[in-house]
């Protein structure tokens, strides 16, 4: 009952996040298929050689781990920093998910993508190669909608691919871990995941007592340990009981967490079409600050905006939020989700209802970053009991 | 790769005046755009931002487009303070238009109201080009007072066209103005008389006939009601959405409704295909 209690996992959609086992892409011919390897290697690396091995890295790429920041109220809340000469001391490989997701290193705050009003047809994009070490199982499957988005699908043809995204995506190399502890706010068995990524990743490492299982998942992720052999060693049955053990326990606990929210009947199409009271109802406390979109991993929109620059203009693309009132705003005044608890219930319709309906995917993750990032204390987990509870009083 | 953001530049060739608020520019792109009647397109004000809006032009003329639009706002304001021999921004063309192939044959009602009529003008050009392929074409145009009406030169003109009619209301009865007077859906009243009855020696069946319509978000909500209960098939109306729109793309998501990106799957939609929606427009 508790596991995937949000989402109807019928036969019509088989992978709830549509992170399809071979890959991103629905495609064929795309690179992220190329990436993925028939068998998946797996080797062992001590903690101080972990080390060593991201410090090579760093040679040749931006590498990004997370770390623990000592905030002005001494919470410690792991986010990313940039490798430089020397490791962060403070990094943390192990526990729950970095404060950011992996969205912001293909989808920039703010980036500019146009100069004007003379410009080339070619896209200058500026996408260093990048090794993000500390995606989660959700940051993993978050990056599918910005596939399904961006790139081109059975939704969007060729001439629509967005060479921003790709550029990043394409040069970006992602090293998941698995989680070793969850938030209080995570539920992404809820959403049929897992707190830990199977697919969608170059290298992915399960933290164990004395070190990491590294498990490979691309020819690229291969090639992050090429000339590093020294470093590695190989795994045995006893490391792969402790990790299988951890990612037991790690669902468990989510899956315990998860069970006081549980829904009577599975989500279905328009179950979340509730009443406006409903809706105004978990709606409350929310001021519109769209923090929620922002550190959320599926939250795609932008908006394009303007301005005079050396030589001329310049557009930036700029992350938007689907709970400010101008988002749906039209000339002259018209506004389509003029009410706070109209644009709620969008995003929140967005993630179970709309995504689900154009991608086949459902876009939440269960990552509960929106949950943590709101000063209303808005938990998107009761606001869904809420509403489809009202419905089915109806 | 491609740059999809970009803007092409384009440069304003003539300006013309249709009322008080609304304008007429006719624009000469760098590179050549060519479009579908009903597609639309990002145009630039440099330095202030981008706004959609669909030509008003022939979409068999490619060399030069024309745009109708009415002052609302930031970008349509700066519009207006641009002079002729000024360079804007263009991008698209976007989104799906009509499919003419679909409509010959037909019947082919075009229902404006106010600068409505200008995304439909494209249409109403497209259609001219090839008349004998339609059995007749019926423009009905509301706009407020006799002074909001746009294309007043053109409408006469409109009206010679071989199987072609035009007919007008303004809102409120008015000093200068001798016509029909209430809102747009009077213009539609005579419908279910004209399967049995010639009206101007036209007659007009709502089963089989399409039509297009453009307008205000109100108005659009009211035509639709009354088009359906004249018989009209949903999957046969085709209406012009409006959504707020930043990319045109199918990226950023401000147009979407439900799962429609309306840059993408519109702007224009039939009654079908937004008929699970409570209040579409
Ligand atoms: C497919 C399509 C075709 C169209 N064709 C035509 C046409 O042929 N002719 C015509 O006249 N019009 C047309 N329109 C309407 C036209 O696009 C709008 O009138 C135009 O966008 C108004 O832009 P503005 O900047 O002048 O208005 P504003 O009202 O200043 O701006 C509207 C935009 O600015 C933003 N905005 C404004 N105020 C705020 C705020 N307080 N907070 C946040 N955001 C804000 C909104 O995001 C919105 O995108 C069309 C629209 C669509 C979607
Ligand atoms: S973070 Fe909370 S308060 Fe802010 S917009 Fe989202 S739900 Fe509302
Ligand atoms: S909606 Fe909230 S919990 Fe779901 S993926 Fe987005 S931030 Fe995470
Ligand atoms: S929830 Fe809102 S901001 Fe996020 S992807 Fe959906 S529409 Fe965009
Ligand atoms: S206008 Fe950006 S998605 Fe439609």
């Amino acid at each position: 009952m508790a596991r995937g209690f949000y989402v109807n996992m019928g036969d019509d959609h088989p992978s709830a996040l549509g992170v399809a086992p071979s890959g991103f892409r629905e495609k064929s011919d795309t690179p992220f298929q190329a990436r993925g390897l028939a068998r998946m290697k797996e080797v062992f690396i001590g903690s101080e050689n972990l080390l060593k091995l991201i410090g090579r890295w760093a040679k040749d790429h931006r590498v990004y781990v997370p770390v623990t920041f000592d905030i002005m109220n001494n919470e410690e809340t792991p986010d990313y920093d940039l490798v430089k000469d020397a490791l962060p001391e403070t990094i943390q490989l192990h526990g729950a998910a970095p404060a950011h997701s992996a969205k912001t290193f293909v989808f920039y705050p703010r980036e500019v993508v146009a100069n004007y009003p003379s410009s080339d047809a070619e896209a200058n994009v500026e996408a260093p190669s990048t090794v993000v070490v500390g995606p989660r199982g959700c940051d993993v499957r978050g990056l599918a909608k910005f596939d399904k988005v961006y790139w081109s699908t059975k939704h969007f043809t060729e001439e629509h691919d967005d060479p921003f995204i790709i550029e990043k995506r394409e040069n970006t190399y992602i090293v998941s871990i698995d989680c070793t502890a969850a938030k209080e706010t995570c539920f992404c068995t809820a959403v049929g995941g897992k707190p830990f990524a199977e697919e969608g990743f170059d290298l992915n490492l399960s933290p164990l007592g004395t070190g990491c299982i590294v498990t490979v998942g691309s020819e690229r992720g291969d090639g992050l340990l090429a000339g590093s052999d020294d470093l590695l060693r190989e795994v045995t049955q006893e490391h792969k009981s402790e990790r299988d053990k951890n990612r037991a326990s790690v669902t468990e606990a989510v899956d315990r967490q998860n069970a006081q929210f549980a829904v009577e009947q599975p989500y279905d199409k328009r179950d979340l079409a509730s009443s406006e009271d409903a809706w105004a109802y978990v709606t409350q406390n929310c001021v519109g600050c769209g923090a929620c979109n922002r550190v959320c991993p599926t939250c795609t929109c932008f908006l394009l905006v303007d301005q005079r620059a050396k030589g001329g203009y310049e557009r930036s693309r700029n992350w938007d939020t689907c709970l400010s009132i101008g988002y749906a705003r039209t000339g002259g005044g018209g506004n389509s989700r003029p009410a706070l608890a109209q644009r709620l219930e969008n995003r929140l319709r967005c993630k179970f209802e709309y995504s689900r309906d154009r991608y086949g995917l459902v876009t939440c993750t269960g990552c509960g970053r929106c949950i943590d990032a709101c000063m209303g204390r808005i938990d998107m987990r009761e606001a869904i009991k809420h509403v489809i509870t009202e419905k089915a009083k109806v | 790769m491609k740059n999809l953001y970009r803007p092409i530049e384009s440069v304003i060739e003539d300006i013309k005046s249709e009322t008080p608020n609304i304008t007429t520019y006719r624009f000469r792109p760098k590179e050549p755009i060519s479009f579908e009647a009903g597609q639309f397109v990002e145009l630039t004000v440099p330095g202030v931002g981008e706004a959609p809006f669909t030509p008003s032009s022939n979409p068999n003329i490619t060399d030069t487009m024309e745009i109708t639009i009415m002052a609302v706002g930031t970008v349509t304001e700066a519009l207006t303070k641009m002079k002729v021999g000024d360079t804007v921004g263009i991008r698209g063309p976007y989104g799906n238009g009509y499919n003419l192939t679909d409509f010959e044959g037909k019947e082919i009602l075009i229902v404006g109201g106010g600068v409505g009529l200008a995304p439909l003008r494209s249409l109403i050009l497209a259609l001219f080009d090839d008349v004998d392929k339609y059995k007749k074409i019926s423009i009905r145009y509301g706009a407020r007072t006799p002074e909001d009406i746009i294309y007043k030169d053109l409408l006469p003109e409109w009206a010679q066209v071989k199987n072609t009619e035009v007919l007008q209301t303004i809102d409120q009865p008015h000093p200068k103005w001798t016509g029909t007077v209430g809102v747009i859906t009077v213009l539609l009243d005579d419908l279910p008389l004209l399967t049995t009855v010639d009206v101007e020696g036209l007659p007009f069946s709502p089963e089989t006939a399409v039509a297009c319509v453009c307008g205000p978000p109100i108005m659009l909500k009211f035509v639709n009601i009354a088009l359906l209960e004249k018989g009209f098939k949903p999957e046969n109306i085709y209406h012009s959405m409006e959504r707020n729109m930043s990319c045109g793309l199918g990226k950023c998501g401000h147009c979407m409704m439900g799962e429609f990106y309306i840059c993408k799957d519109g702007p224009v939609m039939t009654a079908a295909q937004i008929a699970e929606f409570d209040d579409p427009f």
